[in-house]
């Protein structure tokens, strides 16, 4: 069994993850961009889980608590986008700055 | 080469085998088909009705609603699946946890439907 | 198995759950019976009170059973480990969760009376924001008694969650959806970063219990040490997120302004209390091997918040922002004494307890003065305070003195605690730069207070708080007041409230 291919494999989505967060535009984009960080973790998670082969299966339990949260999660994200497009006509992160040091 | 890359070569096996037989029916059939194309031949045949407009079209917002409950509901059932393996072990005690999971969802539902968000006016 | 033995329920350790499942059900209940009823802002204003009076009773029974824990002897241990441990060892009934919940259910009472005038401003929607506001207060709860970091996850996120959308709950004012958008994609990256530090650690052990871990690690490392640290390193980070502890702080300013004004004092404060409760937990007992390699990570990211967070907040003209950036200074002077490792919980609970009490009561003066359902307090709205409204004005200056740490407040106790903690731990860089923060934020403090006292007041009339902001302002100063006098007792409440 080998492990370190799911830990790059992880890595590199959660490392995808960050780099949408940080040049998206669109709120929606940068929701999905959490999402893929998140589903790097699951990953992480299974693997480890099959690697150490515990008897309590936390790994793969955790994971489906991230995914069940993660969905909370979005469902909160839109209603959140939902109701600022509605207040401005726009989802774009450039566009939140009322607020500034 | 380690046993467990080994295991991935009937998975290879068969996508090959899946291709290849595309690749040949395809073939054989353009080799003896006869090629006579018009323009009502080449619309895509949705159903009968001519397609009109972009692929691309704006939903109703209010499916929104409806989609964001059917998201969380629909994930949240995955809960159950490892208590149903398990239902015999757990015993009354899982029933219980599973029956209080239950009643908390069945809460928000019937929180969503008081509240009006599920009425389509 | 015979069908009697499917029949019989596993007795389950409910007392050490007490709070929370009071706390949850009462926030079902509130939205259940507001939907079907209709019944008056006020009655549920009071069944909010009286579910969170309800918690405290449980967790003063929760105490009184960790005091018997406590003299449990050997003969016991069964007993003691069933009793301690219950869900599997998932959650504990230890002094430290039961502190945290004190601190919890204290802050979640008065910040409820504190913001109760946007609650009537929210009209229908009124008890949402209730139920929002327990649900938050049983994830935070959750994270001071878990030992499982699955957990400590499920908590942050029941009241993470719970707090975006409270950030944006008067929906139709841009700044607020503003602040709950950041809250929101800031708090969920942080939440991500948090669990792939979980997974890596999970890695490095094996287990996601804090004591197995820490049982484990004293004999080997899965992996190599390097994946291990890194876990440790990204779950400091998340927490550090939810602390707004710099260079993680981004989010708090924006929050803490645009963030309905009747709410904001109990995000800060209960967002604080759980992310530290978690991380004391998680450092202390999964980790307390590693404090050679944690320690100068802690104190790093304690130094750049005291010195980021005092002096970025001397340039503030919105007390809000200037509160915000203050509680990135505060959530530094608490991480000193997180670096000086298990002895110096009691000092950390300490400080914790005292400044999210300074923290609600300072919001609810800036609701009382510029209003709960709206963002900003521009300090103009200060100027000749002690005249136009004496009490708020008075308030305001023992709370902001608390905040300051002047000797005679319970601030002076705290900060005066956790340097002593830090520089016995070696850290006597850290206490230098400490107090040295404690000056410069003292003049922010003092920049208000003279705004309020010496300048001439503008002509708008503050509206007179009602019965219920009086009461909690007047309790949050009182206890400011009292603890700095007499800080024994709180003192020795806090030490004793080390995680099993």
């Amino acid at each position: 069994m080998l492990v370190n291919q799911f830990l790059i494999v992880a890595a590199l989505l959660f490392a995808m993850g960050t780099y949408g967060l940080l040049v998206r535009r669109n709120t929606v984009m940068i929701l999905l961009s959490v999402e893929l960080m998140l589903n790097a973790v699951n990953i992480n998670l299974v693997a480890f889980e099959a690697y150490l082969r515990t008897s309590e299966a936390i790994g793969q339990v955790f994971s489906l608590f991230v995914i069940t949260i993660a969905a909370a999660e979005v469902g909160i994200g839109l209603a959140i986008v939902l109701m600022i497009f509605r207040n401005r006509q726009s989802a774009n992160v450039d566009e939140y700055n009322l607020m500034k040091f | 080469m380690s046993q467990y890359f080994q295991e991935y070569i009937t998975v290879g096996a068969f996508a090959a085998v899946g291709v290849l037989l595309v690749l040949a029916i395809l073939g054989v059939a353009s080799v003896i088909r006869p090629s006579n194309p018009t323009p009502a031949k080449k619309l895509t045949y949705e159903c009968g009705v001519d397609p009109v407009g972009s692929g691309w079209s704006q939903t109703y917002v209010r499916y929104y609603i409806f989609g964001l409950l059917f998201v969380i509901f629909d994930v949240e059932a995955v809960f159950i699946f490892p208590w149903a393996i398990h239902a015999e072990a757990l015993g009354i005690g899982g029933v219980i946890a599973i029956v209080l999971f239950m009643l908390t969802l069945v809460e928000g539902l019937v929180y969503a439907i008081k509240k009006g968000v599920l009425a389509w006016e | 198995m015979t069908f009697a033995q499917v029949l019989t329920p596993p007795s389950v350790g409910w007392i050490a759950i007490a709070p929370e499942i009071v706390l949850g059900v009462g926030a079902a209940l509130i939205l259940l019976f507001d939907v079907q009823y209709k019944p008056k802002r006020t009655h549920l204003g009071l069944a909010t009170a009286a579910i969170v009076a309800t918690a405290f009773a449980f967790a003063i029974v929760q105490y009184d059973r960790v005091q018997t824990l406590s003299q449990a002897t050997a003969d016991q241990a069964a007993d003691f480990v069933a009793t301690a441990f219950p869900f599997d060892a998932m959650i504990v009934l230890d002094a430290n969760a039961v502190f945290g919940r004190f601190a919890m259910l204290l802050v979640t009472g008065l910040g409820l009376a504190a913001g109760w005038r946007l609650f009537e401003r929210l009209g229908a929607r009124a008890a949402e924001g209730l139920a929002l506001m327990l649900l938050s207060a049983t994830g935070f709860m959750f994270m001071a008694s878990s030992t499982h970091l699955m957990m400590v996850f499920l908590g942050l996120e029941v009241g993470s969650i719970a707090l975006y959308v409270l950030a944006g709950i008067t929906r139709e004012r841009t700044e607020s959806d503003e602040a709950a958008i950041k809250y929101f994609l800031l708090g969920s990256v942080a939440s991500a970063v948090f669990i792939y530090g979980v997974a890596l650690t999970y890695a490095g052990s094996g287990s996601m219990n804090l004591l197995e871990i820490q049982g484990v690690l004293a004999r080997n490392i899965f992996t190599r040490p390097a994946v291990l640290l890194i876990g440790i390193a990204l779950m400091v980070v998340g927490m550090g997120f939810k602390v707004s502890a710099a260079p993680f702080h981004s989010w708090a300013p924006d929050v803490y302004q645009g963030a309905p004004g009747g709410i904001v004092g109990y995000m800060a404060a209960a967002a604080k209390i759980g992310g530290f409760a978690a991380l004391i937990r998680i450092l202390f007992t999964a980790f307390p091997d590693f404090i050679s390699t944690w320690g100068p990570l802690v104190a790093g990211i304690a130094a750049l918040s005291m010195l980021l967070g005092s002096t970025v907040a001397l340039v503030q003209d919105d007390i809000r922002r200037m509160l915000g950036y203050s509680g990135v200074a505060h959530a530094g002077f608490i991480l000193t004494g997180v670096v000086a490792g298990g002895a110096g919980t009691g000092e950390v609970w300490f400080y914790l307890g005292v400044y999210t009490v300074q923290l609600v009561g300072a919001f609810g003066v800036v609701a009382a003065v510029t209003g709960a359902a709206t963002s900003g307090a521009g300090i103009d709205a200060f100027r000749g305070l002690s005249k136009r409204a004496p009490f708020l004005a008075a308030t305001f200056t023992v709370l902001l003195l608390g905040m300051a740490g002047l000797p005679l407040t319970s601030g002076f106790v705290a900060k005066f605690g956790v340097f002593t903690e830090a520089w016995q731990a070696g850290y006597e860089w850290l206490v230098i730069v400490a107090v040295l923060a404690s000056v410069i934020a003292f003049f922010f403090y003092l920049r208000v207070i003279v705004a309020m006292y010496m300048e001439e007041p503008v002509d708008e009339a503050v509206a007179p708080p009602g019965i219920s902001v009086r009461a909690s302002l007047a309790l949050a100063s009182l206890i400011t007041i009292v603890i700095g006098i007499v800080p024994g007792p709180l003192l020795s409440l806090a030490g004793e409230a080390s995680p099993l």
